[in-house]
């Protein structure tokens, strides 16, 4: 009898024993810093203004960088009470070594480096792990009025974690309807139990996942369901918003109608200003010169004004503001001068992160200016940088699906698109080797597209740090001094022009009565994609480009070619690389060559093919001239 | 005569600095400016920066410091904007705290030939509470334009008397007119300390100044009158001594590459109380010389005392000691004792925080925790053991006896009449190779009777890096081979923290990508946790494209991917010394096996080369027939600074050295 209650008591104790690291599947430890061994999440919606978070975490850390996947941490204002923190650490064998309470937890303002101001608060943890693995209990109860943003049921949170189980719950009353959205559940089990006024979802045994290069967004990948309620409350606001049109309309009526209210000086002026002007397009540029000169960023988020733009009346009297007052501001510009705008909510960041299109919901963390056009693309204006050329956004912005919100209601959009054939860079340029081997530069540069997006800021850099930028660009010439650099930035063309003018020596490698050279001297291509023994995630190439260059060179005098590289061609389905070498007399040769890499998105079988492709390049790109003496 | 001509400069000196600072006035020439003329690449520039800091007295309060703050501020361009913003960091511990009043603050700018000013409003002004000892105040102008000009004033108070901000003379931009002033009544008495580029010499003179006094009396009442209270004032005088410091045009301050910390070269002047001298009250002593500030240091209980403490490790430590006699065993079992028992917070400090004992107890301490804990032990185990007060690089070097000026402690172990630095938060740290953010200039000993001796922190044995590599080359140009890297010390030390704790295949991975596509295999790391012993990395390789085929010659570097291809020094000149933190060499074998029906045509010469005064050396040694090639190349830099006056000199030496390492062999097939 009593073995048999121990038998009982065992096989209870060892479905409990997450605290231990031995108790962790194989599969989950592979590439794993921590394993998240069970994670609950319960959120209980008493109202459209109160909700309820309580979760629990237990996460075993295998390693150091393991200890930034604990995520112990809440951040809190003065709409979010923090009624329960706590931590257990345990050791590897299961026992509790410490306790950690809310007071001990280290409290400090959430201002990051690019804000002024904002009232967020956040109460982390400090640990200083003695030994690995270790285990950590995190529990915390929170109490929110706002009901904007509910917190998703997202089980991975980052890169080289794997979860064992994960679930998460939610209840609310009958006035009540809410809508989930699950993405990136393909290849895990996930359960769902949907009954009236409550939603559960449980998922477990999740592999970690480690970052490679030319992936999609983790967006696009991580499993996740996003939960989001009709009615909802934000910063004492309160709403009901089913899809798009209806949240447009809630935002403009109720957060950025009644801030229009330019002092009537500021509109005569911005009226005189555009007299002249023959059309919108033209006003609306004139109007964003004016905005850029007057303007610039600052972050300050208090309150609602983290959802409302401040009073276009403030920025014109501040002259700063953050992305909703700049945008905001310019827009009731344009309203003043009669062109139409609309306010566009997106995400921004160069890994174009698309709006849920079918989910309508609080989302973005940036908002940019749409002009509407008539049969043409629309014009985007990112309105809080001062050096974009009217109507580019660069790669901020660029191909994502957007909220643009009108007074009828919000709908959504795709921004511009860079394609591989307009973000071109051609190079023009000549360069004379002398007897001693030493090359002797002068190029031209011009850069179109998201090339120019790489390159605009040059224009504003000392010549210092131009200098040293371009002994970088060229690192692979040993030691190169720079007598001249030029730099034109054409915004109306939107083109960056530069013109340099270098000398290194040593460049053409003399043996005994031979030299030899690297051919292409101006636009070598240095980097390889990453090799990957087991690649798991698709291919994207996000962007294109188109590399065009021309060179001429002249040959010392005293040598003649011996042999030279031929003409080469490769041509697939990422891209083309085309080289040419033409005679043009017995000392000058031109050097034609052509590097088209195309944007898209292809199976993960084909990265290697794709790496192949950059390594013929690279080998190409080195491909040298041998002379010899005369 | 003496007078007339001081009085004639001084007339001079006021017409050609006409410029008015007060207060808004600011003058139409100013906002029209576009560039600073000393200066053309500055984003902006200090007009003018004035800070005066004093002592007030008042009852409630006692002697509390304040600092007075006026600048004015020229914008050219958007890159400057950013100077449009100011933040001022509050610091506070318990109930006092240091708070700032009477900000005001204006921009100013150039409309139609009229200057147009803007008021900095309070709701332009944020206060934030950064954490348990920072508050911050945080103000961006109103109306910033190119060629715009700021100007804002205010008052920082603080309690904490006994610690003065540094007076910096020297920033990111240029200064026109800096004045700073410090004032002290003699019950205070300050060492001054400079630091820096620049001269900087103030001014002093002697004021008389007093303090009224409220003084009140009460009598006590008795049968014919009441209680009374009566007012009085006493005043009181006292000296104060003023010191002021006039710049003009002082020059920005640029970074440098391979600089340890640029605040070592910033100009600047620190004031640190060394005693004070209250009427009717002995004199309290802070520090003034290294003796005094050791003695500090000593005597405050977060240091000595808990250096002194036994009781609660005594028994592990009898433990482990036991029989072992050899004073060099017993402490390397005690250090690794350490280092597995407490593991470092990731907090500097010469003092404890919670204290030894509790650290012990709970496995996790800061820096004083960990070392004066190991010290303390080592001394039990009958050790000439000595706690070593260090400067961090970023703290900066340690140039006067200052209290701030350490920031760290470490402990060392005095054998046969030599130091043995040891550092035991660091995991893969060994007896005198020290964690890199340690290794600055000099730390100080303290001996027991609270006497101090300096010692070097710079290593001085070499850290190496000695590479044998033995490979085939192909007529494709593919090279396929194995290669074994030996790595000592500060290598071997920086290598164990890549390594351990990070997965295998992402370390290979990584190692991959560094040479652009090495395909690596049999990878193996030998002694990563057995820090007796170098660290040993071996793995074989392929790779392709490492040779020129061209007509019938194949050409290609001896060197391969382990080639130096960039020069680090790429500025034309150079202010500050060479910073690398350890000297130290790498030694490459290259053996080569040539393809068969190639004959050797040409191989490059052998060179040495050496930089002045001992400085370093790079030797090329090579031979070669038509079977294959034998290589060693050594490289050294023998001192962990190297001043800026080699600069030229060395900059063409990594150019030589890059040439040298990118030549080629020429191979003919026969």
């Amino acid at each position: 009898m009593s073995i048999f209650i121990l038998l009982i008591t065992l096989s209870v104790s060892s479905q409990e024993n997450l605290y231990t690291s031995y108790t962790i599947p194989a599969n989950l430890k592979e590439k794993a810093n921590a394993v998240i061994r069970s994670h609950d999440v319960y959120i209980s919606l008493k109202s459209s203004n109160e909700m309820y978070v309580t979760e629990k975490k237990v996460i075993t850390v295998l390693n150091k960088k393991g200890n930034d996947d604990v995520d112990a941490y809440v951040y809190y204002d003065n709409n979010v009470k923090i009624r329960r923190l706590e931590v257990l650490v345990f050791d590897n064998f299961g026992n509790e070594i410490k306790k950690i309470k809310k007071n001990d937890f280290k409290d400090v303002s959430a201002v990051d480096g690019g804000t002024l101001y904002s009232d967020s608060r956040v109460k982390y943890l400090e640990y200083t792990p003695i030994e690995y693995p270790y285990t950590i209990e995190f529990t915390s109860e929170v109490v929110n009025n706002n009901t904007a943003f509910i917190q998703p049921f997202a089980p991975v949170n980052g890169y080289f974690v794997s979860v064992e189980k994960s679930t998460y719950n939610i209840d609310f009353p009958e006035d009540i309807t809410i809508r989930t959205k699950e993405k990136n559940f393909e290849t895990l089990d996930l359960l769902k139990e949907e009954t009236a006024g409550k939603i559960a979802y449980e998922v477990k045994n999740i592999e970690a996942v480690k970052p490679e290069a030319y992936s999609p967004g983790s967006v696009n990948m991580a499993p996740k369901v996003l939960v989001t309620s009709k009615q909802f409350t934000l910063e004492g606001v309160h709403t009901q918003v089913e899809n798009w049109s209806d949240f447009g309309k809630w935002m403009y009526h109720d957060l950025i109608k009644d801030t229009y209210d330019l002092p009537a000086s500021t509109i005569s002026m911005i009226q005189n200003l555009v007299k002249d002007e023959p059309d919108d397009v033209a006003k609306a540029k004139k109007i964003y010169q004016y905005v850029q000169d007057k303007t610039r960023y600052i972050s300050v988020q208090v309150g609602i004004g983290g959802w409302k733009p401040f009073n276009a009346s403030e920025v014109d009297k501040l002259g700063y503001g953050d992305c909703k007052a700049l945008t905001n501001y310019t827009m009731s510009l344009l309203k003043a001068a009669g062109v139409k705008s609309n306010y566009t909510v997106v995400y921004a960041g160069s890994s174009q992160r698309s709006l849920e299109k079918d989910f309508a919901a609080m989302q973005g963390n940036h908002v940019i200016l749409n002009i509407p056009q008539e049969d043409k693309e629309d014009i985007w204006l990112e309105c809080t940088s001062q050096k974009l050329p009217f109507g580019f956004i660069g790669d901020f912005t660029d191909d994502r699906d957007v909220l643009v919100i009108t007074p009828e209601g919000g709908k959504i959009q795709h921004t511009k698109k860079y394609n591989t054939e307009e973000s071109t860079q051609r190079i023009k340029g000549s360069y004379t080797i002398s007897n001693e081997g030493a090359i002797n530069v002068d190029v031209n540069i011009n850069s179109k597209g998201i090339q120019y997006d790489d390159k605009y800021w040059l224009e504003t850099e000392t010549e210092r740090d131009l200098d040293k930028h371009y002994k970088k660009r060229w690192k692979y010439i040993n030691t190169i001094t720079i007598d001249n650099m030029h730099i034109t930035n054409d915004k109306e063309a939107i083109e960056f022009i530069e013109g340099v003018h270098f000398q290194a020596s040593n460049y053409s490698k003399k043996l005994g009565n031979r030299m030899l050279f690297t051919l292409n001297a101006l636009n070598r291509n240095t980097d390889i994609p990453d090799r990957y023994r087991n690649r798991k995630h698709p291919l994207k190439i996000k962007r294109g480009f188109t590399d065009i260059d021309e060179v001429e060179i002249k040959l010392p005098q005293d040598y003649k070619v011996e042999s030279k590289p031929g003409s080469k061609s490769i041509e697939n389905k990422f891209g083309r690389y085309k080289t040419e070498v033409i005679v043009k007399d017995e000392n000058t040769l031109i050097y034609k060559r052509e590097f088209i890499v195309k944007d898209g998105e292809f199976p993960k079988e084909d990265y290697d093919a794709f790496r192949d492709f950059y390594k013929e390049v690279n080998k190409q790109d080195n491909a040298k001239v041998a002379l010899i003496k005369k | 005569m003496k007078i007339i001509v001081v009085l004639f400069s001084l007339c001079f000196t006021i017409t050609t600095f006409a410029q008015d600072y007060k207060f808004g006035k600011i003058s139409k020439k100013e906002l029209e400016e576009a560039f600073n003329p000393l200066d053309s690449s500055a984003n902006a520039t200090y007009l003018y920066k004035y800070r005066r800091t004093f002592f007030e007295y008042s009852e409630q309060e006692g002697f509390q410091l304040i600092s007075e703050i006026h600048e004015r501020i020229k914008i050219y361009n958007q890159e400057g904007f950013s100077y449009a913003t100011n933040q001022v960091s509050l610091y506070k511990n318990g109930n006092e705290k240091e708070d700032v009043s009477s900000i005001k603050a204006y921009t100013y700018n150039l409309s139609e030939g009229k200057i147009e000013e803007t008021k900095l409003t309070k709701q332009g002004i944020f206060k934030t509470e950064k954490s348990k000892y920072f508050n911050e105040i945080k103000f961006t102008m109103p109306n910033i334009k190119e060629g715009c000009v700021i100007e804002y004033k205010y008052r920082i108070i603080s309690p904490f008397y006994y610690n003065v901000d540094e007076f910096d003379f020297q920033y990111g931009i240029p200064i026109k007119k800096l004045e700073a002033k410090f004032e002290t009544p003699e019950y205070f008495n300050f060492k001054v300390n400079t630091k820096g580029f620049l001269m900087v010499t103030p001014k002093t003179e002697q004021r008389r100044d007093n303090i009224t006094f409220t003084n009140k009396t009460r009598t006590t009442g008795n049968f014919s009158n009441s209680a009374n209270t009566t007012f009085s004032t006493s005043k009181v005088e006292f000296n104060k001594s003023i010191s002021t410091y006039n710049l003009t045009d002082v020059p920005a301050l640029k970074e440098e590459p391979y600089v340890n910390n640029i605040n070592n070269y910033r100009s600047s002047v620190k004031y640190e109380l060394s005693y004070t001298k209250f009427p009717q009250s002995a004199i309290k002593y802070y520090s003034t010389t290294w003796e005094d500030v050791v003695k500090t240091i000593y005597e405050d209980s977060r240091f000595g005392d808990e250096l002194n403490k036994t009781g609660y490790y005594k028994e592990e430590i009898d433990a482990i000691i036991g029989s072992i006699s050899d004073p060099m065993k017993r402490m390397a079992l005690i250090f690794d004792f350490v280092k597995s028992r407490v593991k470092w917070n990731g907090y500097y400090g010469k003092y404890t925080s919670d204290g030894v004992k509790k650290a012990y107890k709970e496995h996790t301490g800061n820096v004083a925790e960990i070392n004066l804990m190991l010290t303390s032990m080592l001394k039990y185990a009958g050790l000439s053991a000595y706690p070593v007060l260090v400067s961090t690089r970023e703290n900066g070097v340690p140039l006067f006896p200052t209290r701030e000026g350490y920031n760290y402690v470490i402990g060392c172990v005095k054998l046969s009449d030599e130091y043995i630095l040891l550092d035991a938060t660091n995991k893969y740290s060994v007896p005198n190779v020290l964690p890199y953010r340690t290794l600055n200039w000099q730390g100080r000993v303290i001996s027991e009777k609270g006497g101090s001796t300096l010692v070097d922190l710079y290593p001085k044995e070499k850290s190496k890096n000695d590479i044998v590599m033995m490979l085939n080359l192909n007529e494709g140009g593919t090279i396929d081979g194995g290669c074994r890297i030996t790595k000592t010390k500060h290598k071997a030390l920086s290598y164990r923290e890549r390594y351990n704790n990070v997965d295998e295949d992402d370390f290979i991975e990584k190692l991959e990508n560094k040479y652009n596509g090495l395909e690596v295999s049999e990878f193996k790391v030998t002694n990563d946790l057995n820090l007796s012993k170098p660290i040993i990395e071996s793995y074989k390789f392929i790779k392709e494209s490492q040779a020129d085929i061209i007509g019938d010659k194949i050409y290609f570097s001896p060197m391969f991917f382990l080639k130096t291809v960039e020069n680090p020094f790429k500025l034309k000149n150079r202010e500050f010394p060479v910073d690398f933190g350890y000297p130290s060499s790498s030694t490459y074998r290259i053996m080569i096996k040539l393809p068969d029906g190639y004959k050797l045509e040409s191989i490059p010469e052998k060179v040495a080369l050496a930089l002045p005064d001992n400085l370093g050396s790079f030797k090329y040694n090579i031979i070669g027939n038509d079977e294959s090639i034998q290589l060693v190349v050594v490289t050294e830099i023998n001192l962990p600074i190297i001043s800026s006056s080699y600069y030229d000199t060395l900059k063409e030496y990594f150019k030589q050295l890059i040439e040298k390492e990118n030549e080629q062999i020429v191979l003919t097939k026969i």
